[in-house]
């Protein structure tokens, strides 16, 4: 049993780790003061709110726990001290998360003490099936390992354009991979899911595109994998990252939640670039978020051909008119009713329909997407540098991009499946940050979406000047995930004891 | 001084492992001991003041002043406090104000029912901070006892001694506990036993470094000075009581090395009674862990802080079962301490205060401490609630032998 309450409380204040200043004296507090014990009555009113979701913190001092409290026991063994910021000003309790061999043979936790570690998003601990998901912020991991510390730094937009696009973007893998037959799949942390994934991805995006979180009207999140049936991830986004403007513990931002198989998340771009457009909207800003810890039943069970496959991750992009790194020129969608891939309620692993998943349903629908939008735009494949596709396994998307007219070198740079597996509504999204990593001012970019039931959306995207500015900003970018030294390769066995999550 | 408030007899059950036994008869057991002691009849008592920390969680027990009428047929005011210092505190306040002159201090507490769920409630005790984040009822004291040694600069070989003298408080009080026919663990350990634990937990402090969960109860039958005379001819005083508070949350604590709430318990309880830690021969500290004890006697002043460990280490080298401080001898945890006594966390006060109320009489048999002019004269007695977030400090003493 969960008390909702309490939970409501404990993860508005610990998800964005909120924290108080006083004016008078500048003491600091972890959670919400609305005065300070220093100044006692004085200080009424003048206390500033902080939080540290952002920041960085030191490991003050560490121990290790093999035997923790219940609700803990899946979590296994960790390190976990207090961690302190702004120079002791605040001082925290903390697990270090993201070990999975972590006894004391493997970890001196005395020696961790005064590294530099990030506040990490993550499920707080195990709950039953039917309960509110506790999460916490109050996970860390080391700074100078994966996943680093980035500064999040505002800035006044200086350009309008004339069409709407993408202000800023961010792709978010978790630092755990299964190795098998040439492919790497992304593994969550036991203490991850599509909902965490969301948040991280949404915070690398705000960190690239500059923008003030308040500036964000809208945020939509598309997956097939929400640890809910009936609740969105999109609330939880808004909150943690505190989109749109607070008014007391409500945020002033619509956000809604999308399911289309993979294309739940793609299909809202066009949605965003409208609303961003529309004179009367008042939204200046719109974030799309695709995450899935993507699901599949055991091999050998029926369904199970999916688990060499799938992968965990998400991607967030900002669209805007103001500092666009790049413009939305043109889109198209199709849809069909196709049941090659489902699952229905209550179950937990999807079905497919084997061969029928191939040409009647993604080669189909993708096939004909790409195309039209290039006949519309008058465009042939050699006028296009990057094609991008949805990626369900390492031979579909290059079968339907030579059947396009696509060479390699404009299609195998967004090939990211074989490096964090099928990351379902996420894979054609970190497909495409994998390209604006890239990509030169004044290219142009073809996105082919699939969601099984079927459909599939195709966007036009062409850079602008931009784009190698706000380059500056993102150390996290697509490849430093894929090729970074800090990954841990898991078996079989501890990947589905991982991917099963708490 | 009529109506300085005065213990006239103690009671208490073996601490350990109770399945068979109620709550209430634990209370029983001790409260007959008690009442035996000093022929004390339960219509003569005018007020009950009980301490349990979580009976109602563990046992399901709600108003325990309610059941405690039901069984005793008393009709008299009863009040529940969480610690046996706060239940005496708060009785000796009664007394001293002139409200009563004779009434009954009980702690109860039995945690062994509830085995698998015993490390979370004792989470219950720590800020919920630190429970969501992922610590553990023992993760404190792992951490202060980094803190110390990062504060107190200890490395190499010294640290290899405070971690041999951790081992030594332990050993020590397992020792003193053979001689306590109430105690949990009437055994012996060994220096390697307790190394070879925190070597295989790869810790600085493991199973034997932690006190044990246990079920008991205690009773104290607490009197005026003046109604004190009618149950026995050799009341104990208590001289003073006092205590202090500190954050909940650890982490934010200014110092992370020591427990402020001790220090200041103790300082205003010395000069409140006009003593000095070097008048108290036999101390009962809260050792929770190993590094409680080693801790507790730099905050109650008996060490320089940072400095306990060499005493601990070089008196138990030499075979004393008390800490030799500059010329004096200290007596710590003569009944095994929390560690080896047992830690039923309401009761636990109680053993405490049975324990310098023994010795002060002279009543201690085998673990008997004796000074060089006889019967230890003043004793005092150190109790935490949660992590150092309520200290109470109590003086015993005022038996002229």
């Amino acid at each position: 049993m969960s008390s909702e309450p309490i939970e409501r409380r404990v993860s508005y204040l610990g998800d964005r780790l909120r924290a108080t200043r006083c004016q008078q004296c500048g003491k600091e507090y972890f959670e919400v003061r609305d005065y300070c014990s220093n100044c006692g009555r004085k200080s009424y009113g003048k206390m500033d709110s902080i939080d540290l979701l952002f920041d960085k913190g030191k490991l003050e001092l560490a121990t290790f726990i093999n035997e923790p409290t219940n609700k803990f026991t899946k979590l296994g063994s960790y390190v976990y001290g207090i961690v302190s910021f702004h120079d002791g000003k605040i001082r925290v309790p903390a697990r270090l998360t993201d070990q999975i061999q972590c006894n004391g043979d493997t970890v001196d936790p005395a020696s961790l003490e005064g590294r530099d570690v990030i506040p990490r998003f993550r499920r707080r601990y195990s709950v039953a099936k039917s309960d509110v998901v506790p999460t916490i912020s109050l996970a860390f991991t080391l700074a100078d390992e994966y996943y680093p510390h980035q500064e999040y730094k505002v800035m006044k937009p200086t350009k309008e354009y004339e069409l709407p696009g993408i202000v800023g973007y961010g792709a978010y893998s978790s630092r755990f991979r299964i190795k098998e037959e040439g492919l790497e799949r992304a593994v969550p942390f036991i203490d991850e899911d599509a909902v965490t994934a969301a948040v991280e991805a949404g915070k690398l995006a705000l960190i690239h595109s500059a923008i003030d979180s308040t500036w964000i009207g809208k945020v939509y999140a598309g997956s097939e994998s929400n640890p809910y049936a009936v609740k969105p991830i999109a609330s939880k986004v808004a909150q943690v990252l505190k989109l749109g403007e607070e008014d007391g513990d409500l945020q002033s931002v619509d956000a809604v939640d999308t399911e289309f198989a993979c294309k739940a998340a793609s299909s809202m771009f066009k949605d965003a670039c409208a609303l961003v457009s529309y004179p009367h909207s008042g939204i200046k800003y719109a974030m799309v978020i695709g995450t899935d810890n993507s699901q599949a039943a055991p091999r050998g069970c029926p369904g199970g051909e999916l688990d060499m496959y799938v992968g965990f991750g998400g991607a967030a992009f900002i669209f805007g008119k103001q500092d666009v790194i790049a413009e939305v020129e043109a889109w198209y969608s199709c849809t069909s009713d196709t049941p090659d891939f489902w699952r229905r309620d209550g179950e937990p692993y999807p079905m497919h329909g084997g061969r029928f998943t191939g040409d009647p349903a993604y080669h189909k629908h993708v096939r004909k997407a790409a195309s039209k939008l290039m006949e519309r735009c008058n465009l042939k494949a050699g006028d296009i540098n990057y094609f991008v596709p949805h990626q369900p396994n390492p031979s579909f998307p290059i079968r339907v991009a030579k059947d396009l007219g696509f060479k390699e070198h404009q299609f195998m740079p967004s090939m990211q499946m074989t490096k964090f597996g099928n990351t379902y509504s996420g894979a054609s999204l970190i497909g495409l940050a994998a390209i604006l990593d890239i990509a030169k001012p004044n290219e142009r970019i073809l996105v082919a979406s699939y969601g099984s039931g079927a459909g599939s959306d195709a966007y036009l995207l062409h850079t602008t000047s931009q784009i190698l500015d706000k380059r500056k900003h993102q150390k996290v970018t697509v490849k430093f995930q894929a090729e970074n030294p800090f990954i841990e390769y898991v078996d079989y066995t501890t990947y589905r004891r991982l991917k099963s999550g708490m | 001084m009529h109506n300085s408030p005065a213990i006239v007899a103690v009671g208490r059950t073996k601490f350990g492992e109770h399945y068979g036994k109620e709550p209430e008869k634990l209370i029983e057991e001790s409260w007959l001991a008690a009442s035996n002691e000093c022929s004390i009849e339960r219509k003569d008592l005018q007020a009950c003041y009980m301490s349990d920390c979580f009976l109602p969680i563990t046992n399901k027990l709600g108003l325990e002043e309610g059941f405690l009428s039901e069984l005793t047929e008393l009709h008299v005011p009863m009040e529940v406090t969480r610690s046996f210092s706060a239940a005496l505190q708060t009785a000796c306040h009664a007394i001293q104000a002139g409200v009563y002159d004779t009434v009954l201090v009980g702690g109860i507490e039995k945690m062994t029912d509830r085995w698998d769920k015993i490390r979370d409630d004792l989470m219950l005790l720590d800020d919920p901070w630190s429970y969501f984040a992922g610590g553990t009822p023992e993760s404190n004291h792992e951490l202060m006892l980094r803190a110390y040694i990062k504060k107190h600069n200890i490395t190499g070989q010294n640290l290899e001694k405070l971690s041999l003298a951790l081992a030594q408080i332990t050993v020590k009080n397992h020792a003193n506990a053979t001689k306590n026919k109430y105690a949990q663990f009437q055994r012996k350990i060994s220096i390697e036993q307790v190394l070879a634990a925190r070597k295989a937990e790869h810790k600085q402090l493991g199973l034997f470094d932690y006190a044990p969960i246990s079920d008991g109860a205690t009773t104290v039958v607490l009197t005026s000075a003046g109604a004190a005379k009618k149950r026995t001819d050799r009341p104990v005083q208590v001289l003073c009581n006092r205590s202090a508070t500190d954050y909940l949350n650890y982490p934010a604590r200014d110092d992370l090395s020591h427990f402020l709430a001790a220090q200041l318990a103790m300082k205003n309880a010395c000069e409140a009674a006009k003593m000095t830690p070097s008048d108290f021969e036999v101390v009962e500290v809260y050792d929770q862990s190993t590094m409680m004890e080693m801790v507790s006697l730099e905050d109650l002043g008996f060490c320089e802080p940072g400095t306990a460990w060499r005493n601990v280490q070089e008196s138990c080298q030499s075979g004393l079962n008390c800490y030799e401080v500059g010329d004096r001898k200290v007596y710590v945890n003569t009944n095994g301490g929390l560690k080896a006594d047992g830690n039923p966390l309401g009761a636990t006060g109680g053993a405490q205060i049975f324990e310098i109320f023994s010795q002060l009489r002279g009543e201690a048999g085998d673990r008997q401490v004796k000074s060089n002019d006889g019967l230890p004269q003043n004793g005092c007695v150190l109790e935490f609630e949660g992590f150092g977030t309520k200290a109470y400090v109590t003086i015993l003493g005022g038996l002229n032998h």
